[in-house]
C-alpha cells in the first residue's frame, strides 16, 4: 500500500482495498472454487456408485429343502443357515476383527487369522474380536423361497417361523 | 591506374568447408554436440566441467568433501535404496508386458511368467526380492540418519520427505502384494484393509474408496494395480528428485560441526535462531573457484576439508554400487524363487493368515487390540517419525555416530525399531494355527 493509499484510509475513515485487489480476491475465489469442486468430483468419480460381485439378497431354495436341525453353509455369500424346528435364521461367517472367514467348529466358529472364538449364537468367547457375528433377515418370497438380506442385520437370535 | 589490394586472407568464420571434411568430422561433430567435455577428463577443471556439462551427472556438484565418499559415513544405503528402486522399475515394467489385472486372469498369467515366458520367473524374482530389500534398506537408512543426528537443522524437512518415501514404499509393497491374486495375496489384503475399517469415523467409508466396493474382488485388484504402476512410482519419482535435491540445498551430508558453529548454536531459542544461511555471507565459499582449484576449499564455517572431483571419485562408487545390487538381486533370484500360492480363494482361508512379513509386526499387535494395533500406535509413531528432527531440542551431535549428547533420543530411537523388529519377528516365525504361539523349531 501507498503512502497516498494510506493517506487515503485515514481521510475515508477506513482501510480501502484498491479495486485491483478486490478483481485478484474474486479471480483467486473463482479459481480455488474451480479446483475444489474438480477434486471433489474426480474423488466421487473414484468413488463407486455401482458394484459388481454379488447381490447381498440372495434365495437359498425352498423351507422344505432343510431339514429340521440342518446346518448350511454357502461359502460363495460366507453366511451360514440354519433350521431348527420350524425357525429360520441366517448368521455370517465374516469375522468382526479382521474380516477373515470363520470356521464351524464343535462349539460354534473360530476364525484362522487371529483366533477369534465364537459360540453357536455368534457372541465372542475369545480372541481379539471385538464385537459377535452379525445375524441376516431371513424372508419368505411370494414365490415361497427363502431370501437372505446380507444388508439387513438383525439382533442375534432372530428367526422367522415358517408354518409347515 | 589501378591500385593493387594486397590479399585479403579468408576469414576462417566464413569459411564453408569441403563436403569430404564434413562427413570425415560429422561422426566427432555429433558426439561432441551431446557430450561437451572430451573422453577422459584429467585436470581439475576438466573433471568438473565433466559433472557441470551432463545432465545426469549434474545431480553432483562439481567437488565433494572427502568425507561423504567414505564408507563409513552413510554405509551408502541411501544409494542402495535408490539402485533397488531403479531395479524395480525396469523390472516391474517388463512384467507389465506380460501381466492383466483382472481377477479371472491375473493368476493365470503369473503361471504364465512361471512356466512359458522366457526369463519371466528370473524378472519376477528380481522384483520381488528387490522389493523386499527395499523395505528392508529404507529403514536402514533411516536408521542411520537418525543415529549420526543428519535430520537436524537445517535437515528437517528433508527428513519429513524421507519418512513420506519410506511411507510410500510400505504402500507400493502392499499394493504389488495383490497383484498375483493367490491365497498369499488374497488373505494379506483382506486383513490389510480390514485394519482401515478400525480408523475412527471414516474406517468403512476409506476401505471402500480403497477396494472400489464392499471387499477384496476385481475392482481392487484393478485400484491397486494402477497404483502400484502409475500413481505411487510417479509420486516416488517427485518425492526423490526432492529428496536429492534438498540434500544439496541443505549443504551436503550432515557433518561434525566446527567448534566456533557449536559454541554459537548452544542455548539460543528455537524462535530466535537465526534463519539457514544457503549462501553465508561472511566467509563464503567462493562457488566458481571451488570447482577449479585443486585439492582444498574453505568452508563456510571455517574449517579446511579435503575435497574430490565427483566425477570419477563420487560416480565411480555409485557405479560400483549399482553393479553390486544388481549382482546380489540377481544371485537371490537364481537360488530363491518368489513364493506362489494357490489361486485367490474367498471362501478358503489358510490358516493362519498373514500380512506380508513387514506388516507382521502390526498383524502381531493387531491380534491384542485392533484399534490401538492397527490405527493407534502406528498413528503415534509416524508422528513421533514425522515430528522428530522438530522434537529434538538439544543441538549438537551431527554427522556422527552415537554422538554421546544423543545418546538417549538414540536410545529411544532404537527400542522403537527394536521393539517392532521382535514384534515381526514374533509374527513371522512363532505364530501358527490360530494365531496361536509356536516356535519353530
Amino acid at each position: 500500500m501507498s503512502r497516498l493509499d494510506a493517506l487515503h484510509d485515514e481521510r475515508a475513515g477506513g482501510p480501502r482495498r484498491s479495486r485491483r485487489s478486490v478483481i485478484s480476491w474474486i479471480a483467486a475465489g473463482a479459481f480455488a472454487a474451480c479446483a475444489g469442486v474438480m477434486t471433489l468430483f474426480n474423488l466421487m468419480f473414484l468413488r463407486p456408485r455401482v458394484t459388481t460381485g454379488e447381490a447381498s439378497k440372495f434365495r437359498i431354495g425352498r423351507p422344505e429343502n432343510f431339514s429340521s436341525g440342518s446346518v448350511v453353509e454357502f461359502p460363495d455369500a460366507k453366511v451360514v443357515v440354519r433350521r431348527s424346528g420350524d425357525r429360520f435364521s441366517a448368521v455370517s461367517l465374516v469375522c468382526t476383527h479382521l474380516g477373515c472367514t470363520v470356521r464351524r467348529t464343535d462349539v460354534g466358529f473360530e476364525c484362522p487369522c487371529h483366533g477369534s472364538v465364537y459360540d453357536a449364537a455368534g457372541s465372542v468367547i475369545g480372541g481379539p474380536a471385538p464385537k459377535a457375528l452379525s445375524w441376516y433377515r431371513v424372508s419368505l418370497t411370494p414365490s415361497g423361497e427363502l431370501e437372505v438380506d446380507k444388508q439387513s442385520v438383525v439382533p442375534a437370535g432372530t428367526h422367522l417361523e415358517v408354518a409347515s | 591506374m589501378t591500385v593493387e589490394r594486397p590479399a585479403i586472407p579468408a576469414d576462417p568464420g566464413d569459411a564453408v568447408p569441403g563436403w569430404k571434411e564434413t562427413l570425415v568430422g560429422m561422426p566427432r561433430r555429433v558426439w561432441r554436440s551431446i557430450v561437451r567435455s572430451g573422453p577422459i577428463p584429467r585436470t581439475e577443471l576438466e573433471k568438473a566441467q565433466a559433472v557441470a556439462d551432463n545432465f545426469f551427472f549434474h545431480i553432483h556438484s562439481a567437488k565433494v568433501r572427502e568425507r561423504t565418499l567414505r564408507w563409513k559415513t552413510t554405509l551408502g544405503l541411501g544409494l542402495l535404496t535408490m539402485n533397488v528402486f531403479l531395479v524395480l522399475c525396469v523390472t516391474g515394467v517388463l512384467l507389465m508386458f506380460y501381466y492383466v489385472p483382472s481377477a479371472t486372469e491375473a493368476y493365470a498369467r503369473m503361471q504364465d511368467l512361471h512356466g512359458a515366458v522366457f526369463f519371466g520367473r528370473f524378472l519376477r524374482n528380481v522384483h520381488r526380492w528387490a522389493a523386499e530389500a527395499m523395505v528392508v534398506l529404507a529403514v536402514a537408512h533411516m536408521a542411520r540418519v537418525f543415529l549420526t543426528g543428519s535430520h537436524k537443522r537445517p535437515r528437517e524437512f528433508n527428513w519429513v520427505v524421507g519418512v513420506v518415501l519410506l511411507l510410500l514404499t510400505l504402500f507400493m509393497s502392499f499394493t504389488g502384494y495383490l497383484l498375483p491374486w493367490d491365497q498369499l495375496a488374497y488373505w494379506a489384503i483382506t486383513v490389510g484393509t480390514a485394519i482401515a475399517r478400525y480408523a475412527p469415523v471414516a474406517g468403512d467409508e476409506i476401505r471402500y474408496f480403497l477396494l472400489g466396493g464392499g471387499d477384496v474382488g476385481g475392482e481392487a485388484l484393478l485400484r491397486f494395480y494402477v497404483l502400484h504402476v502409475a500413481v505411487l512410482p510417479t509420486v516416488m519419482f517427485v518425492l526423490i528428485g526432492l529428496h536429492f535435491w534438498r540434500v544439496r540445498k541443505d549443504g551436503g551430508l550432515a557433518r561434525p560441526t566446527s567448534p566456533d558453529a557449536s559454541r554459537e548454536r548452544t542455548a539460543v531459542a528455537p524462535d530466535e535462531q537465526p534463519p539457514f544461511e544457503r549462501f553465508p555471507t561472511v566467509a563464503g565459499k567462493t562457488y566458481g573457484l571451488m570447482a577449479v582449484v585443486p585439492l582444498k576449499t574453505h568452508n563456510s564455517d571455517g574449517d579446511v576439508e579435503k575435497q574430490v572431483p565427483s566425477w570419477p571419485s563420487a560416480l565411480g562408487r555409485e557405479l560400483l554400487l549399482l553393479v553390486v545390487t544388481i549382482l546380489l538381486l540377481s544371485l537371490a533370484a537364481i537360488f530363491w524363487n518368489a513364493p506362489l500360492e494357490g489361486p485367490a480363494d474367498a471362501s478358503h482361508p489358510p490358516n493362519p493368515a498373514k500380512a506380508p512379513w513387514y506388516f507382521l509386526g502390526l498383524q502381531e499387535m493387531v491380534s491384542y487390540d485392533a484399534f490401538w494395533g492397527g490405527i493407534g500406535i502406528p498413528t503415534v509413531l509416524v508422528l513421533l517419525a514425522l515430528l522428530a528432527p522438530y522434537l529434538e531440542r538439544r543441538p549438537g551431535g551431527e554427522g556422527v555416530w552415537f554422538h554421546p549428547k544423543r545418546s538417549a533420543v538414540n536410545w529411544l530411537f532404537l527400542s522403537l525399531i527394536g521393539t517392532l523388529g521382535v514384534l515381526t519377528l514374533i509374527g513371522t516365525f512363532f505364530r501358527g494355527a490360530n494365531w496361536s504361539f509356536v516356535t519353530p523349531w
